[in-house]
Formats: C-alpha cells, sequence, structure tokens
C-alpha cells in the first residue's frame, strides 16, 4: 500500500499553518514559549495554534467536505479560527496546568 | 517486503522515533505528575535507575511520544495521511487532559506520519508500523523494568536529559 500525497491537499495544509501563524502573531500571541520550552505550558503561535488548524482540516478533509476551490478556503477559515480559539476558548475547554509541589509548599 | 523482517524493522525505527523524541522533550528529567513519581520511585527502589523511572512513569500517565507513535500508525494505516494529523490532534487534546504540555505526544505523532508516509513507498505497510511499536513498546514497559530504565537513563545522560532530583 503505498500512501499518494496529492499536492493540493499539502498545500491547503500549509495554507492552513501558515494562516494561522500570522493571525496568531496578529493577535498578540508569543512567537514561541518561554524557556526551558519543552516544559512550558504557554500556547503560542508556533504551537499548538498550527497543530489545532491542521487537524481540524484534517477532519474536515477526512470526511470528504473540501467545499469550494478544493479545500483552500477552508483551509484559510480554519487558519483563522483555530488562533482565535486557542487564545480565547482554550483555557474555557482544558484544565489548568498541574500546581508544582514546591510552590504550594511555598 | 518480507512481513517479518518489515515488522523487525518498523519496531526499530518506531523505538528510535519515540525514545529519541520523549527524551529530547525532557521525560525522564522531571515527572510531570505524581502517578510518574511514585513510578519513578518504585523503580528506583527496586534497583532500577530514577530518570528511566520517571520516562516509564510518564508514558504511563500521559500520551506521549508512545501513544503519538502508535495512533499516528493506526490513523495513517485507517484513511491515509489525515489520519496522522487527526491522530496528532486527538494526542494534543489528551496530552492537555493528562496535565502535560503535549510536545512529546504531538511531535511524536508528527513525525512518525511523515515516516510511515515515507516508508510506504519502500514497501513498509502502516501495519507493520503498528505491530513495530506495540513491540518496542513491550520492550520499554513490558519486559524488566530494572533493566530497560538504567538504558533510558544511559541514553538521558548521553543526551543531557538526565534528571536532577533524587
Amino acid at each position: 500500500m503505498i500512501i499518494i500525497l496529492s499536492e493540493t491537499f499539502l498545500l491547503n495544509y500549509l495554507i492552513a499553518i501558515v494562516t494561522s501563524i500570522i493571525i496568531a502573531i496578529g493577535i498578540k500571541m508569543p512567537v514561541l514559549p518561554e524557556k526551558p520550552r519543552r516544559f512550558s505550558w504557554t500556547n503560542s503561535a508556533l504551537f499548538p495554534t498550527p497543530i489545532i488548524a491542521i487537524g481540524l482540516l484534517a477532519i474536515c478533509f477526512s470526511i470528504k467536505f473540501l467545499w469550494i476551490y478544493d479545500g483552500m478556503v477552508l483551509a484559510m477559515i480554519i487558519g483563522i479560527i483555530s488562533p482565535l480559539v486557542v487564545k480565547y476558548l482554550f483555557n474555557y475547554v482544558f484544565p489548568n496546568p498541574p500546581v508544582l509541589l514546591e510552590e504550594e509548599n511555598e | 517486503m518480507n512481513e517479518l523482517l518489515g515488522v523487525a524493522i518498523a519496531a526499530i525505527i518506531a523505538w528510535l522515533n519515540f525514545v529519541i523524541i520523549d527524551t529530547l522533550m525532557g521525560l525522564p528529567e522531571v515527572p510531570g505528575v505524581q502517578g510518574a513519581d511514585i513510578v519513578g520511585r518504585s523503580i528506583k527502589n527496586r534497583g532500577g535507575d530514577l530518570a528511566g523511572g520517571f520516562f516509564q512513569g510518564n508514558i504511563l500517565c500521559s500520551p506521549d511520544a508512545s501513544a503519538g507513535t502508535l495512533l499516528a500508525s493506526i490513523g495513517v494505516m485507517l484513511i491515509g495521511l489525515e489520519g496522522g494529523l487527526i491522530a496528532a490532534l486527538f494526542v494534543f487534546i489528551g496530552n492537555r487532559l493528562c496535565a502535560d504540555p503535549g510536545f512529546a505526544g504531538t511531535t511524536g505523532a508528527l513525525t512518525m506520519t511523515i515516516i510511515v508516509v515515507c516508508f510506504s513507498h519502500l514497501g513498509f505497510t502502516p501495519e507493520m508500523f503498528i505491530v513495530g511499536m506495540v513491540i518496542a513498546i513491550t520492550t520499554i514497559q513490558g519486559i524488566h523494568h530494572k533493566t530497560s530504565s538504567k538504558l533510558i537513563g544511559n541514553i538521558a545522560k548521553r543526551m543531557g536529559r538526565y534528571t536532577k532530583l533524587n
């Protein structure tokens, strides 16, 4: 089973990633999480905004929902929506970061 | 390609993928939740390595690169590239619900999606990677905790991610 990738689909994912990063920077989200990055809980323009954008786009494509222009408009809309979701809706959906034991002791 | 040979190579690739990404993302350094701390110290008390124990506790308590690797392979098997990307999104959601920032799981799922798609051109099927990943995770979590935690501890030391906790 060879998995062949359609160039249009790849272009759509690229559009969603680029749009989401640009919009995220536009609404003043940090570009990268603060250091040390691997333990950071800050939502930034590079993580997790593009992951949510391509995940949502992949769900739409998997149910064959492309809408107009082979999915390009959909990719842009999802690219615009995902940073807004990450910035304004994220804390309602996901629990807050756990409080460390050392902080509790203080 | 011969199925057994394919599974063996896929197991090695999956093992390297999740161990390298999980170690780079700091799983052996600190336990993300209390459960991981308990697992790590229990493994240490039985003669294992603390950093390796934290690593095992962390992958037990939240979906890290190991789960990402497995779910991405399953996603690609079911619906192609989209499946891997959906798996990455779901692993991220799972991470955030399990008190984990989500870097390791999402990166693991995305790299495995790319690997499975690329290796499909060499005759590897996503099923081989699913079986390979199950074998890979068994070598860490299922056979001998003492030895596997020491191995992970050594890898963490070489990659500069050894725990500073006692």
